[in-house]
């Protein structure tokens, strides 16, 4: 073959930029938009993309890429995974799907945003690539889930959650919003790019893809690997970035975003990820627990990143690393128990042996949240799961728009804060911190308990709320997984012993 | 009183999609509704009077050019994430064939003197504008009100990169076969001095700046790229088979198909958008405001494209005749 090298040819391709002559550079890349004060033109054309690809390559991958994904999708659709998986399992699918697939898609958007307004042309023609991998991502997902709606309704929630004002989708949408949405490209990118996709991806499109290949999944598995395999190329956008922003003054900058966006994606992923991996995935089929993938990528991959680009752990890295037992356990008990709010239904994941479990990777588990368990499991036990379900509406975080939570009896406050004559509640000092930051930002944002007592919700009863939020509109809501088969073990041990 | 009970057994495609009584095909089932920040005064829930919200809510959803129903818009060619990857697959192979051949022919150390200096002025200089309208393109992604709209444009911002990435491949050949005339080293000062670009530029750099989403749409699909199509690539083919530059011709023929798929779309919606009554005054009116910038860039462009004469004359009747097409 006679064609050129890649190399040859690749710095004139991203040689892209000029002196604007008809109109001022300022309406070209507004700052609001680009993000890019302070920091010469030279300097930018200087942004140096570690993962190289072209357009040729991209599309001859990514077409092999498909074809093995949608090629295994097709083999194994005839045995009928669905009929024969863990009720745990189908949840997982359904909370995965609602929650991701038109995330995706607005991830596209996102990525578009660089290709107009970012001032490096490599970065220009990097997120072209990206915009079209979370094309890609919301196309696959959408495709893969749409095979599930003929067989429950719940699965509708993966092209329409985003749109409804369900309590986990608002706080989705409020950290989507703040991170992939409304922020100059280059801040952006640092927090998107950066911040959320070198560490928390890899927790849910690997943690979760060895469990799903565990759970007989394998259309799943390949489906998620896959589409990290893009995300590892493009989340490297931000890193360059960050090493043109620290070598020319603006560290502390960099450094904040990182702060906020780290903080804010942990709080995400203990619902979207811990809850599964570490109740909803059948116990045989578990490869690491929550805690374990954490420490491994953010713990330790994602803070030697911060080390190697001259950056320092966020702040609060000692509250992070005790949030790792904690807080997901206390989202799983208040999903769990106001399962009719959900679009799917949560498994508990305390039988006896799956409480071995939680108690050995999270030693203490069994005195702290085993005791709330312990209730409920008892009322079960003696036919009251009305007991288990609360008449009330918990006391919701103003930043994570999550339940505030902590561990029973020992660590469990709301962290107050007036401002502009309004009260608001925060689930951690770190929570609140972010909102001091831009409190014009966050002040306006009504959490759906704020919604509620404002009036913005009728009737305001159950029903109402429920409404409001899409259930019994789009779909039922949530029961538990496996319709309470579990108590029976706590039935029989009970029996054995008497 | 009663109240209505809403069936919610499954059904057999996304609710959105059921009420059109036939089997959805894979580019709705995967491309139609996506968008979530549209249909509300605050399209996104922080920071309700900041910039982003601000830009959205005057640009997007206050723009002059309004329709009931965007998301009711497809494109003609259904194009998915897949089906791009398949289709272009298989045309960069074609196009690398083209490459391979020509070069073990010694293509370029054939070419005339005077016709290398036509295409170190008038061809490799392409890539800055090319890569404005793969910017342009990127922008309309993120304004557009519906998702098959983004769709269309996300394609056409990569279809931008892939001529950016060709035009680039050729220079550096260029620069190898004639080392001495500084192939891959000259192409900025010639795009921001040389009186030729100097249309296509201001073209470019106000289509770059339009802030409105459905006049950028105009500026950018309606206008620019056919700009594009007719001067850069077609008036240009044509000087170059005369130059005996078969490969140019080639190449050129081969970015031609992407700029019809293109043009397919960017009909469907101009005359969706000219389908309310309303519209009309407004988009004719942006198609008279940016059409002498198109006429402009071609004038200067043509003036000194070699053996063509007429060329100017040809590329303003063929921008035209597109307009014709779409009913402006």
């Amino acid at each position: 073959m006679a064609l050129l090298d890649r190399s040859e040819w690749y710095d004139i391709a991203r040689a892209t930029q000029w002196t604007f002559q008809y109109v001022p550079e300022e309406e070209i890349f507004p700052e609001g938009h680009s993000g890019s004060e302070g920091i010469s033109n030279e300097v930018w054309s200087t942004y140096d993309e570690p993962y190289k690809v072209t357009y040729r390559e991209y599309v001859d991958v990514q077409r092999q890429k498909d074809s093995g994904v949608y090629s295994v999708k097709a083999a194994l659709d005839r045995l009928d995974m669905y009929a024969k998986a863990d009720p745990g399992w189908i949840s997982i699918l359904k909370l995965h799907y609602g929650a991701v697939s038109t995330v995706e898609y607005a991830a596209a958007l996102q990525e578009s945003r660089y290709v107009r307004w970012s001032k490096a042309p490599g970065m220009r023609n990097m997120a072209t690539f990206g915009m079209l991998d979370e094309i890609r991502h919301a196309q696959a997902q959408l495709f893969f889930a749409h095979e599930y709606v003929s067989k429950d309704r719940q699965f509708d929630w993966s092209h329409e959650s985003m749109k409804t004002q369900n309590w986990g989708v608002l706080a989705a949408r409020h950290f989507f919003d703040d991170m992939l949405m409304s922020r100059d490209a280059t801040s952006t990118a640092i927090m998107a790019n950066f911040a959320f996709e070198t560490g928390f991806t890899n927790l849910q499109f690997i943690g979760l893809a060895s469990d799903a290949s565990n759970a007989g999944d394998f259309t799943f598995a390949k489906l998620i690997q896959s589409i990290q395999s893009d995300e590892a190329r493009h989340a490297q956008l931000g890193t360059p970035l960050l090493q043109i922003l620290i070598e020319n003054g603006q560290k502390d900058r960099a450094q904040r975003l990182i702060d906020i966006a780290l903080w804010r994606s942990w709080k995400i992923f203990t619902i979207l990820t811990g809850i599964p991996m570490d109740y909803y995935v059948p116990l045989e089929h578990r490869e690491s627990s929550f805690k374990e993938f954490m420490e491994e990528w953010i713990i330790d991959q994602f803070a030697r990143s911060l080390n190697e680009l001259g950056l320092d752990k966020p702040w609060y890295w000692d509250i992070l690393i005790r949030d790792l037992s904690e807080h997901h356990h206390g989202q799983q008990l208040g999903t769990w128990s106001w399962r009719p709010t959900l679009w799917w239904s949560p498994a508990a994941g305390v039988s006896p042996e799956e409480r071995d479990w939680l108690e050995e990777k999270y030693p203490g588990w069994n005195k702290t949240f085993g005791k709330c368990w312990d209730v409920l499991t008892e009322n079960l036990k003696n036919g009251h799961v009305e007991k288990t379900i609360p008449g009330t509406l918990p006391v919701i975080c103003n930043m994570s728009n999550l339940p505030i939570v902590g561990t029973p009896f020992t660590h469990l406050k709301d962290h107050p804060w007036e401002y502009g004559g309004r009260l608001y509640h925060f689930g951690s000092e770190v929570d609140r911190w972010i909102f001091q930051q831009d409190p014009e930002r966050y002040s306006q944002h009504k959490s759906l308990i704020d919604r509620f007592l404002s009036g913005d919700i009728e009737p305001a009863d159950l029903g109402g709320v429920l409404a409001y939020m899409g259930i019994g509109v789009l779909s039922e809501g949530g029961g538990d997984a496996h319709d309470y088969s579990w108590v029976d073990k706590y039935r029989s041990i009970e029996a054995k012993v008497s | 009183m009663t109240e209505a009970v809403i069936d919610l057994s499954p059904l057999k495609t996304w609710s959105h999609l059921a009420k059109q009584r036939r089997k959805p095909s894979e580019y709705e089932i995967v491309s139609t509704n996506l968008h979530w920040h549209t249909g509300s005064s605050q399209p996104f829930d922080v920071d309700p009077e900041g910039f982003m919200n601000t830009w959205y809510r005057e640009y997007r959803d206050n723009s002059p050019v309004t329709h009931p129903d965007w998301d009711s818009f497809r494109d003609p060619d259904e194009i998915v994430y897949r089906s791009y990857n398949m289709m272009q697959d298989g045309s960069e192979t074609y196009v690398d064939g083209l490459l391979d051949q020509f070069s073990e022919e010694g293509h370029d150390s054939g070419l005339s003197a005077s016709w290398l200096t036509t295409l170190q002025e008038l061809y490799t200089p392409g890539r800055y504008l090319l890569h404005g309208a793969q910017m342009a393109s990127g922008y309309l992604v993120h304004m557009a009100p519906a998702s098959t709209i983004s769709n269309c444009a996300a394609f056409q911002s990569a279809d931008c990169l892939r001529w950016v990435s060709r035009v680039a491949y050729r220079t550096r050949e260029l620069a190898i076969a004639h080392p001495e005339l500084g192939y891959g080293e000259t192409e900025r000062q010639m795009w921001e001095q040389l009186r030729a670009w100097q249309g296509y530029r201001e073209l470019t750099e106000r289509a770059l700046a339009c802030r409105d989403w459905a006049e950028s749409f105009i500026a950018v699909n309606v206008v620019l790229k056919p700009t594009i199509d007719e001067c850069y690539w077609r008036a240009f083919e044509v000087s170059a088979r005369r130059a005996g530059d078969s490969l140019c011709a080639l190449l050129t023929e081969a970015a031609l198909r992407d700029s019809e798929r293109s043009r397919r779309w960017t009909v469907a919606l101009t005359r969706m958008m000219l389908n309310e009554p309303a519209n009309v005054p407004i988009i004719k009116g942006w198609v008279q405001k940016w059409t002498p910038l198109s006429d402009a860039a071609i004038q200067a462009y043509s003036k000194s494209l070699p053996d063509n004469p007429g060329a100017a004359e040809a590329a303003v009747e063929r921008v035209r005749a597109f307009h014709q097409e779409i009913g402006i």
